[in-house]
């Protein structure tokens, strides 16, 4: 009668080691990378799921005649850990401005060289020289994008103008915000008018207070996909990426966004290469090939976030060029502030959200 | 009466002693290997992990000096209480998963030889599509504009959306639908083996079916109970990836906690002592349920 | 004589399989029966039925003048020991024991002391707190059988329970079970396809073939007077001959045997005309070398021997050329020694020629 117990337990075993270490969003094609495999006709991307269309990478092999192998992640410390443990060798990778400020510190990126660059000219001046890598030596912006409010205009009859008119009382359980801690104590920052970026003691422990009453209120937290809740009438109102307020504003007309007037996170994605690169000429043509006008509109067509390419947005529809979530005004730009490194703050600011969140 | 006749009174069931000679260490060996290189390795590297600080110039960097601050931080009530909502999350999804894959196990297992793989295979479908693709097909049937709220208000029971999902009753249904047939399979395995006399033996002396079940065939069937059980509530613990999707993360889960630790917080030797907390709780859970040795035969 | 148990008209199907077909079974209190036949007769479909396990297509069970047809086994009076003993492997000797008390809600006292009482009967002392695993094959046997016996069955159901022990332990529980029975006074009802252990032990034997009870009698009666080819063949050897009825004459009647050799047979039914079937045990055959005076003696050639020790195992051939197995048990003062080839004077008593029916 005992006979199944051995297998049981080994099965256990397994389990207990494997739940330690498990992760939901890393399921994207996976191409083993290895120095035997190398050759020049190669281009290994690592980048953001769901972030570069297909038809983009098919367009390149055509022209190029390189092959694209595209490795994914989910979240930029992801990437990090994978390019500081070593060992895998991607030719380009997709960092955001606090991680591309870190990489470059860090001295993990090599320079680009800007002559097999052309394209770099049809860039807006306002995505050019960013604080994070100011002469663009090392990287080039691919998308940016904002952290902005939505609200279902049917169900939400009072006005919302900034996160203190979004986290009420009598929007409980009817909101959504980011899975994402450091985005979540920016917010109560914006709110109180603290720095985002020079985060200590005192003003952590404001933004609690703050987050304590607001994240009593949350009913979702959804990094991935905030706008199916939406969408689904689940919850009517939240904090989402500007590329997912842009698509659900082209799915129903019953939604508004509202950028923050306290102010609100301006994330820039970019393309960079690192240090560990194969195909650094690859690497460059690539970059050269995104800032195409033709092939970055092809981006925004999918994600409709801020295209940082001047000649592109000439090539957009009206429409496209009007959705307010994908191109803010010059007000509203002017209240947008990137993410800079904040070291062992990240830790601090994870502690006091897992805490509230908790209680 | 003396039955003691030499040659019968030998036990002739008693498990012997099992030592493999060297062809058994041989055939061992390549399991051996990967538990070393997958198992015992990547725990004991955790356990160090858990004892390490951070570069307080880098946080993202490990520094190799002894601290026990990451298991102190590791009990403070925030934490103990995720992992307490996590493990009551994950018990009740495991009795959940017993009390509805028992009888289907059961069924299974005692009906018709060759009707049995067929039965199986219908357990076993729905999981051959991707775990992302069926959990989303309940986002679109308990949201509020979703399947089962339309039926709901076209047939007039309720008039306004019911908040099926991002409650923990959706968080509990997404867990037992995709653990289910880890429950179902270990107990079919008890109670395919359970021989069928034994529970004409207990209906002939006088057991009605509630005592056969619960003082023969339960029993008899417990490895599988057991095997199950844990199979569910093990990675019932750590799947956040449910709670995330239907529950919406209002509480967070320990899986979710000690992912975060070696991403977004960049504090990787905390998430290592949450890891080895949790690994230490699956090691006493198994020594409680742990088979007790019969004693030995006295001759 | 009490009846116990009555199968009245039972008929068993398993979907298009007939198991049972009209059968109508009476069992007396207190005696020993015992179902006897080869694998696939119907005879375990019987003991399940008794036991409850099976429900008759058609027909009725009657347990102790209450009709039981419908009743689940724990409603029934009555225990089994199965054939694989059944012991259940989580709990304990005494706890096997007690496990039909304890569906009975019978008092722990009393349990306890029926319990204790009944290992010291079936000499279990010592083993009470053993897992089965921890038996040996006849412990565990007497374990199934104490399990069943402590529950005062008015029916004990034996289902072949001494096939998986050796030989030895096999002859010796055989008689360890009469006289069980004997003192417990309890009705037992066993399941075998071995005929020596039918023989040895039943009051009563019900053979049964392809569903149908072929007779019903004591041991010597199914053994000496078979009623049918079938009880004939299957208990002990014999030669079964076809014959044609001659003609009748003070109670016996003539028969012309295939090979042309003319017997006289004792008539006890009404005498059969035209064809028949007879039996000759071959043992009944007695051989000499000088023709014995009486009736029914024949000239033979030897045309095989084997000699067993007690025995000898010949055949031999009529001058009609019937071929018959002969035992000649090597007693009597006649001639003992038969070479191959040899002619010798056979007799057969009229009683011993048996008529078959069916």
């Amino acid at each position: 009668m005992n006979i199944i117990r051995p297998s049981a337990f080994a099965a256990l075993l397994a389990c207990a080691l494997l739940a330690t270490g498990c992760d939901k969003k890393t399921a994207g094609p996976e191409t083993p990378i290895s120095r035997e495999t190398k050759s020049p006709g190669e281009l290994r991307l690592f980048c953001w799921s769901e972030y570069v269309p297909q038809t983009v990478i098919d367009k390149f092999t055509e022209e190029t005649g390189i092959n694209v192998y595209v490795e994914n992640y989910a979240s930029n410390e992801e990437m990090l850990a994978k390019l500081q443990a070593g060992g895998a060798l991607y030719d380009l990778v997709q960092p955001s401005e606090y991680a591309t400020e870190m990489l470059i510190k860090e001295g993990m990126l090599l320079p680009l060289n800007k002559a097999n660059i052309p394209n770099f000219k049809n860039l807006a001046p306002e995505f050019v020289g960013m604080g994070y890598d100011p002469q663009n030596t090392h990287s080039v912006p691919f998308m940016g994008g904002s952290v902005g409010i939505v609200y279902n205009k049917e169900r939400i009859k009072t006005p919302v103008n900034g996160f203190g008119d979004v986290f009420v009382p009598e929007h409980a359980g009817r909101i959504v915000v980011p899975d994402d801690a450091r985005e979540i104590v920016t917010m109560a920052l914006d709110h109180l008018g603290l720095p985002i970026n020079e985060i200590n003691a005192d003003s952590l422990a404001a933004a609690r207070t703050v987050l304590t009453d607001w994240l009593k209120l949350v009913k979702v937290y959804d990094s991935d996909s905030p706008k199916t809740a939406l969408l689904n009438g689940d919850v009517d109102l939240g904090i989402v990426w500007s590329g997912e307020g842009a698509l659900i504003l082209n799915e129903s007309d019953k939604f508004a966004w509202v950028l923050p007037r306290e102010g609100a996170h301006l994330f820039v994605d970019n393309l960079a290469i690192p240090k560990t690169a194969r195909n650094k000429a690859g690497a460059e043509a690539f970059i050269n090939f995104i800032l195409r006008p033709e092939v970055s509109i092809l981006i925004s067509e999918e994600f409709p976030y801020t295209n940082p390419n001047t000649e592109a947005r000439k090539l957009l529809s009206p429409e496209q060029l009007a959705n307010p979530a994908s191109f803010p005004t010059k007000e509203e730009w002017a209240r947008l502030e990137i993410f800079h490194d904040i070291g062992g703050a990240a830790s601090d600011i994870d502690g006091v959200v897992t805490d509230l969140r908790a209680q | 009466m003396g039955y003691l006749l030499p040659g019968s009174s030998t036990p002739t069931s008693a498990t012997p002693r099992r030592t493999p000679g060297p062809a058994g260490w041989l055939l061992l060996s390549p399991l051996l290997l990967w538990l070393g290189l997958f198992v015992v390795v990547p725990t004991l590297l955790l356990v160090i992990l858990s004892f390490c600080s951070r570069d307080p110039d880098a946080p993202g960097r490990v520094l190799y000096a002894f601290t026990l601050e990451n298991y102190v931080r590791a009990f403070q009530p925030t934490y103990l209480k995720i992992l307490g909502s996590s493990l009551l999350y994950a018990f009740l999804t495991a009795i959940l998963c017993l009390v509805m894959g028992y009888p289907v196990a059961y069924f299974i297992g005692r009906a018709p030889e060759g009707r049995r793989n067929t039965l199986l295979a219908l357990v076993m479908i729905p999981f051959w599509t991707s775990f992302l693709i069926r959990t989303y097909a309940w986002v679109t049937i308990l949201s509020n504009q979703g399947f089962l709220n339309g039926i709901l208000q076209a047939s007039g029971l309720t008039s306004a959306p019911v908040d099926f999902m991002y409650t923990p009753g959706a968080v509990v249904l997404g867990l037992v639908y995709n653990y289910l047939p880890f429950m179902i399979l270990p107990i079919y395995g008890s109670v395919e083996k359970l021989d069928q006399s034994l529970i004409e033996a207990a209906y002939d002396l006088g057991a009605r079916p509630w005592s056969a079940l619960v003082e023969v065939i339960l029993p008899l069937t417990r490895p599988g109970i057991v095997a199950g059980f844990f199979l569910v509530f093990v990675p019932s613990i750590a799947m956040f990836a449910i709670t995330t999707l239907m529950g919406g993360g209002a509480v967070p889960t320990v899986g979710e906690v000690i992912q975060k630790q070696f991403t977004a917080a960049r504090h990787a030797p905390f998430g290592a002592a949450l890891g080895t907390l949790l690994l230490l709780l699956f090691f006493a859970g198994l020594w409680a349920t742990k088979p007790r040795r019969e004693p030995e035969p006295i001759d | 004589m009490n009846t116990m148990v009555l199968l009245e008209n039972v008929s068993k199907r398993f979907g298009s399989t007939v198991a049972l077909q009209e059968v109508n079974i009476e069992i007396f209190a207190g005696e020993f029966l015992t179902f006897l036949g080869p694998s696939g007769c119907g005879k375990t479909t019987c003991l399940r039925l008794i036991s409850g396990f099976e429900r008759p297509s058609t027909g009725r069970v009657i347990l102790d003048g209450r009709d039981v047809t419908g009743d689940p086994p724990y409603l029934r009076d009555v225990n089994q020991v199965f054939q694989t003993y059944a012991l259940f492997p989580h709990l304990s000797v005494r706890d096997n024991i007690a496990f039909g008390l304890r569906m009975k809600k019978l008092p722990l006292a009393e349990t306890r002391e029926r319990v204790d009482k009944i290992i010291e009967v079936v000499s279990l002392d010592g083993l009470a707190d053993r897992k089965p695993s921890q038996l040996s094959g006849g412990q565990k046997q007497r374990v199934a059988l104490a399990r069943a016996v402590v529950c005062q069955p008015k029916v004990l159901l034996l289902d072949e329970p001494l096939s998986a022990l050796d030989a030895k332990l096999r002859h010796q529980m055989r008689l360890e079970l009469k006289s069980l029975q004997k003192r417990l006074g309890i009705t037992f009802v066993f399941v075998t396809h071995d005929q020596e252990e039918a023989l040895a032990m039943s009051d009563r034997i019900v053979v049964m073939n392809l569903g149908r009870v072929e007779q019903i009698g004591g041991a010597t009666e199914i053994y000496h007077r078979p009623a049918t080819r079938f009880v004939a063949s299957f208990i002990g050897d014999t030669n079964i001959v076809e014959a044609e009825v001659l003609g009748t004459d003070d109670g016996k009647i003539l028969c012309r045997l295939e090979g042309g050799l003319q017997v006289l047979v004792r008539a006890r039914n009404a005498p059969p005309d035209g064809k028949i079937l007879v039996s000759l045990r071959p043992e009944k055959i007695r051989i000499h070398k000088t023709r014995p005076p009486g009736e029914n003696v024949f000239r033979a050639t030897v045309i095989s021997e084997v000699f067993k020790g007690a025995v000898d195992d010949l055949t031999l051939r009529t001058e009609g050329g019937l071929e018959l197995g002969v035992l000649d048990t090597n007693e009597g003062s006649d001639e003992v020694e038969f070479d191959v080839g040899e002619d010798a004077w056979c007799r057969i008593h009229p009683d011993d020629v048996i008529i078959l029916g069916g």
